[in-house]
């Protein structure tokens, strides 16, 4: 197994693009990099392993647990997919199947561990230490796939690594995290709190009176019906696509990724987004009024409301042609909403829908 | 300091917010913050909903007082505005409530209800916060401010019949709180 | 014989003066022999006149700061617009203090001013403190970065590169900014996306620090729930 150091390095010089130039190689940072690669080198043969695997062995899992019906649930699992479905009662039935690709010892090394409380029950998955050379090969080797279903007035904290979740119907308060999971609800009105790194996110049916934040950094964030008090998004390089929108107050902040809001703007509601190369898009049904304030250093700004700006007449605000750096304050109707946009290049579009 | 002449209309206080000058506005805000979040917090049914009101109330106010033309007293001004952020809070909720269908908390006070076993201070604003989403705005629009049930029909969307029971409904609890 | 009861609205109503003298005449009738009646206009009218004893009410202190703090940014753009992104700055260096001794890197600050970020008042003046902002950034993040790309192999192989790449899409972005500001140091766009763009940067990197940490640990499973619970965006 060869040491790809040329890999390596170019791994290196990415995350030190902006480091000071005068950062030179020490024997520390050596060794460092000498360490890194050996365990890169060993991922890579993992993954040719893996490729060998043998048949499947699965392990069953059932447990029934008496929370209330307005009792709380917690699951964590690491890889495996969690399915959270709702039904009436106050029980919470927990069916887990474990597989492995291994021998069966890789399957009695994992343990779904199940904690009751009154009024609260907490499943997550364990994994116990493999011994060495093993443990280098631990992490998807064994999943945990959950069906779990719940009183429809639970509050859930679902969590993985990589396994994805999905949801649908459970109207108590939710909190979501995973790694790389896809996480997807339905029916869910009281998200209030959601964090990814690169899973994908599909939330339908919100009905926040409260606050969401939603955070990932290059997963793709997808909501549909959201109708919430106040919505904070942010991304780095992900989609952001709100449908059929109703919300009062939105704070969005990407970088690489275009931001969409299709729906309506609350009558005294505020709005602040900011991307850099992305760009921002607005398609509002008629409005009472809104105040925009757009920036952009080299992004286009158009409008399809005819607005009023400085004070002076009405006009069209449409892309300007030549070199152009965008600072815009303009109004429509009664001008009581505010919508801040800042962008660098990405362009900046208020429609109608 | 200029004087404020009781009905809260300091011309030359408004004229100094106008021009951008902070520390008029915050005299401004002073003179106005409680009757504002008497009405916010009531009608939200929560200090924290009524604070967070208040304050998208004065930032409002802050960026359209260039706006403010002198047609009304800057209080009025003012708390017209107020009325605007909590009926847009209050219809907002309703309508999310209105699309949760068998919503599990229809008509259900909120978690602080417990706690109105009759005490020997009565606390009436904490009454009036743990009253009804439903019957609450209406109350505080009739009761508290002043309104006729025909505007509060039109303020809140609702028959003007609607708005008479929900206020009587209030009127009710609020009656078996202070017994 | 008793009339009806009047119903509950009517006696609101009676309690409100909103009713014709006639309707008036037909409660007040049915009063005279209603106790219960009597009781309900008495409990109405008590409630009515506790509702007139309510006054203002006073909000908490902080209500006004967020205001104030609020309107004076916004103010300070409109005067003089290279002020908030200096303090915009100086917040930024704040954070990025805050964030690195959470992730026990970086234990004292460094000796020069923080404090001392003075409004420019011209282009030049407004790069050369532009340039230390920049120094304090680059001192901040390096310390993170080592982190970042010596224990990457914590992480598994897919999670690692997505991270990579996604600070490399925010080093472009940092890139574009800054060749932007030079050729328009005045551009308020321009400075303010550089300053966005630090701050998702230091942002992204102590997310990488604090879930390699987790991950090193050998228990994926709270790395989930770790990120299910992290709120470390300061701001």
């Amino acid at each position: 197994m060869r040491i790809r150091l040329s890999r390596l390095l170019i791994a290196l010089l990415a995350v030190g693009v902006a480091a000071p130039a005068s950062a030179q190689a020490s024997i520390g940072e050596a060794r460092r990099a000498a360490g890194q690669a050996y365990r890169r080198s060993m991922s890579e043969a993992r993954e040719l392993y893996q490729g060998r695997r043998g048949p499947e062995q699965a392990d069953t899992f059932s447990r029934k647990v008496r929370v209330g019906r307005d009792g709380r649930v917690s699951i964590s699992n690491i890889s495996g997919t969690i399915t959270v479905a709702v039904a009436s009662g106050d029980e919470v039935s927990i069916d887990a199947v474990k597989r492995s690709r291994g021998d069966r010892g890789q399957l009695s090394r994992v343990n779904i561990i199940v904690e009751e409380h009154p009024g609260r029950v907490d499943v997550r998955t364990e994994y116990g230490r493999p011994p060495f050379p093993d443990r280098l090969f631990r992490d998807d080797y064994v999943s945990v796939d959950y069906t779990v279903v719940v009183p429809a007035g639970v509050s859930l904290d679902v969590s993985s690594v990589s396994g994805h979740i999905k949801v649908d119907g459970v109207r108590g308060s939710i909190r979501f995290g995973s790694v790389s999971g896809n996480i997807t609800s339905s029916n869910t009105p009281k998200v209030e709190y959601l964090r990814t790194v690169s899973g994908e996110v599909a939330l339908a049916n919100i009905s926040q009176d409260g606050s969401l934040s939603i955070s990932s950094v290059s997963g793709n964030i997808d909501l549909t019906d959201v109708r919430a008090r106040a919505l904070d998004l942010n991304t780095v390089s992900g989609e952001i696509r709100l449908r059929d929108a109703a919300v009062e107050r939105l704070t969005s902040k990407g970088l690489a990724g275009n931001f969409e809001y299709t729906g309506t703007l609350a009558r005294n509601g505020r709005y602040e987004v900011n991307s850099h190369s992305g760009s921002v898009r607005f398609a509002i049904a008629d409005s009472p009024g809104f105040e925009l304030n757009a920036g952009s250093f080299s992004g286009a700004v158009r409008s399809d409301f005819r607005m009023t700006v400085g004070g002076d007449g009405t006009r069209d605000i449409r892309p300007r042609r030549g070199p152009r750096s965008e600072s815009l304050r303009a109004s429509f109707g009664d001008g009581s909403a505010l919508l801040n946009v800042r962008t660098f290049s990405g362009s900046i579009s208020i429609l109608r829908k | 300091m200029t004087v404020n002449r009781p009905d809260g209309s300091a011309g030359d206080l408004v004229a100094r917010c106008q021009a951008g000058d902070v520390d008029a506005f915050a005299e401004l805000y002073q003179h106005h913050a409680g009757r504002i979040f008497a009405l916010t917090s009531r009608m939200s049914g929560s200090p924290d909903a009524g604070e967070d009101l208040l304050q998208e109330v004065f930032l409002q106010a802050h960026r359209k007082i260039r706006g403010f033309k002198g047609d009304s007293t800057i209080g009025t001004w003012l708390y017209r505005l107020a009325i605007n952020h909590c009926l847009d809070f209050v219809r907002s909720r309703q309508a999310r409530m209105d699309k949760v269908t068998n919503s599990i908390d229809d008509d259900m006070t909120p978690p602080a209800a417990g706690r109105d076993t009759p005490i020997e201070r009565i606390d009436l604003e904490r009454a009036i916060r743990q009253l009804p989403a439903g019957c609450r705005a209406a109350f505080v629009l009739h009761d508290v401010e002043g309104y006729e049930h025909r505007e509060i029909a039109e303020m809140l969307g609702i028959a003007e019949g609607t708005s008479k029971s929900q206020v009587f409904k209030a009127r009710l609890k609020l009656r078996a709180v202070l017994a | 014989m008793t009339p009806a009861h009047p119903e509950g609205v009517t006696l609101d109503d009676y309690v409100d003066d909103a009713l014709t003298a006639t309707e008036r005449a037909a409660v007040e009738a049915h009063l005279a022999e209603c106790a219960d009646c009597r009781e309900l206009v008495a409990d109405l009218r008590g409630v009515l006149a506790a509702v007139s004893t309510l006054e203002p009410v006073q909000p908490p202190r902080t209500s006004w700061t967020r205001i104030e703090q609020t309107i004076r940014r916004g103010s300070a753009e409109r005067r003089t617009p290279r002020w908030p992104w200096l303090a915009a700055a100086a917040a930024l260096i704040l954070a990025t203090f805050t964030g690195l001794k959470l992730a026990g890197v970086w234990q004292q600050r460094p000796a020069s001013g923080l404090t001392a970020l003075a409004p420019a008042t011209d282009a030049q003046a407004v790069e050369a403190e532009l340039l230390q902002a920049e120094q304090h950034y680059q001192n901040a993040i390096s310390g993170l970065e080592r982190i970042a790309s010596a224990e990457k192999g914590s992480l598994d192989p897919q999670t690692a590169s997505t991270l990579e790449k996604n600070l490399a899409v925010v080093d472009q972005a940092i890139g574009e900014s800054r060749a932007a500001l030079k050729s328009q140091p005045g551009s308020e766009p321009a400075q303010q996306s550089l300053l966005e763009n630090f701050k998702t940067k230091i942002a992204l990197l102590q997310d990488t620090v604090a879930l390699i940490n987790e991950m090193r640990k050998g228990n994926d499973a709270s790395a989930s729930r770790l990120v299910t619970g992290l709120k470390q965006k300061g701001t």
